[in-house]
């Protein structure tokens, strides 16, 4: 399992934690202490995102999207920051 | 607006009756509530969405008596100390014009109470975006909110007390987290009631003076009731999730 931590200046903790298997997600969890309604949208994007292919601008784009179409409301952190920790965990 | 007035529970009752509240003000079966309540035992609450391994120490909160209790709302992790925290909710219709859509503006509104509050006891405090209230630099009251049902729940502690030592050995702190934080220092992050005043305010005094600034703050006369047999029925089926290991495991 890879994880990267990072507290977004001025917002929340935000920590990503990923398992990968031939260049695909095979497991993706996302912690900290952010606010996000409604809080099922989250692991709505984890589910979305097994079996992701782990290209970094794909990524950026499926998790800014998700967030986008569901008009996700977060507090402390925005959509781009889940997706520079998930990349960060990946490298 | 009903009140709840201060009520002592084990962790698991006191987010099953936060829970309960809010389904049932959704449904419409219950008013507007204003609940003050208590911890016995001592519990780490987690935000819903943080890690229990990142989080807290286990073996330090088995030697303490600490329960590990998940709230239904997002933010970080507390110590709700049996010696040392009110903490209250407030249940509302979620199309409550008073609330804003905004999570900042909302979570300013429904803070106030305790900021007046405060001022009844003689403490300047101010509302810091997102969910903090603080005293000088330093954090007196931490506050969380959601939106289901139909209504909306928010919640927050008052810190009367405080055990540094307890607090830190049961709560881990990691570097990356308090990276932006002006004082590094844990113990001179937050503050508390009797610390700013400088002598042994009581439970009763706090509630009191509470009761008094959600009262103002919002504008309504509270009445003291109690929760309904429907209330009940919903905290006994919703302990069930609170206590059990899968909930409060799940990340």
């Amino acid at each position: 399992m890879k994880r990267f931590e990072y507290k977004v200046p001025g917002g929340k903790l935000l920590c990503a934690k990923v398992k990968t298997e031939d260049k695909n997600i095979s497991f993706i969890q996302f912690t900290g202490d952010f606010f996000l309604l409604p809080e099922t949208d989250l692991e709505d994007l984890e589910n979305q995102l097994i079996g992701a292919i782990t290209d970094e601008d794909m990524i950026q784009k499926k998790i800014v999207d998700f967030f986008n179409d569901r008009a996700t409301v977060i507090a402390g952190a925005k959509p781009e920051d889940f997706a520079y920790v998930l990349n960060n965990a990946l490298k | 607006m009903r009140f709840l007035d201060l009520k002592v529970n084990d962790a698991y009752t006191n987010m099953a009756t936060d829970e309960a509240l809010t389904k049932a003000r959704g449904e419409g079966k219950s008013p507007d509530t204003l609940r003050f309540y208590r911890w016995n035992p001592s519990a780490v609450t987690l935000g819903y969405f943080q890690s229990v391994e990142d989080e807290v120490d286990l073996v330090a909160m088995k030697r303490y008596g600490v329960d590990l209790n998940r709230r239904i709302s997002g933010g970080g992790a507390v110590l709700n100390s049996a010696e040392g925290e009110i903490t209250y909710s407030i249940i509302m219709d979620e199309n409550d014009p008073r609330i804003s859509s905004d999570p900042t503006e909302s979570y300013r509104y429904l803070c106030h109470g305790i900021i007046e509050g405060l001022g009844i006891l003689g403490i300047e405090a101010e509302f810091k975006p997102i969910n903090d209230i603080i005293v000088g630099p330093r954090k007196i009251s931490g506050n969380a909110q959601i939106r289901r049902y139909g209504a909306v729940l928010h919640h927050g502690t008052i810190l009367v007390d405080f055990d540094a030592k307890q607090m830190f050995s049961v709560l881990k702190i990691s570097d990356e987290k308090i990276s932006d934080k002006l004082i590094q220092q844990a113990e001179e992050r937050v503050t508390t009631i009797r610390k700013v005043l400088d002598r042994q305010v009581s439970f009763e005094e706090v509630r009191a003076a509470m009761e008094k600034g959600f009262a103002k703050a919002l504008g309504v006369e509270l009445e003291c009731g109690d929760l309904s047999e429907y209330e009940k029925e919903l905290v006994a089926h919703y302990r069930e999730k609170y206590a059990s290991r899968e909930w409060r495991f799940r990340r």
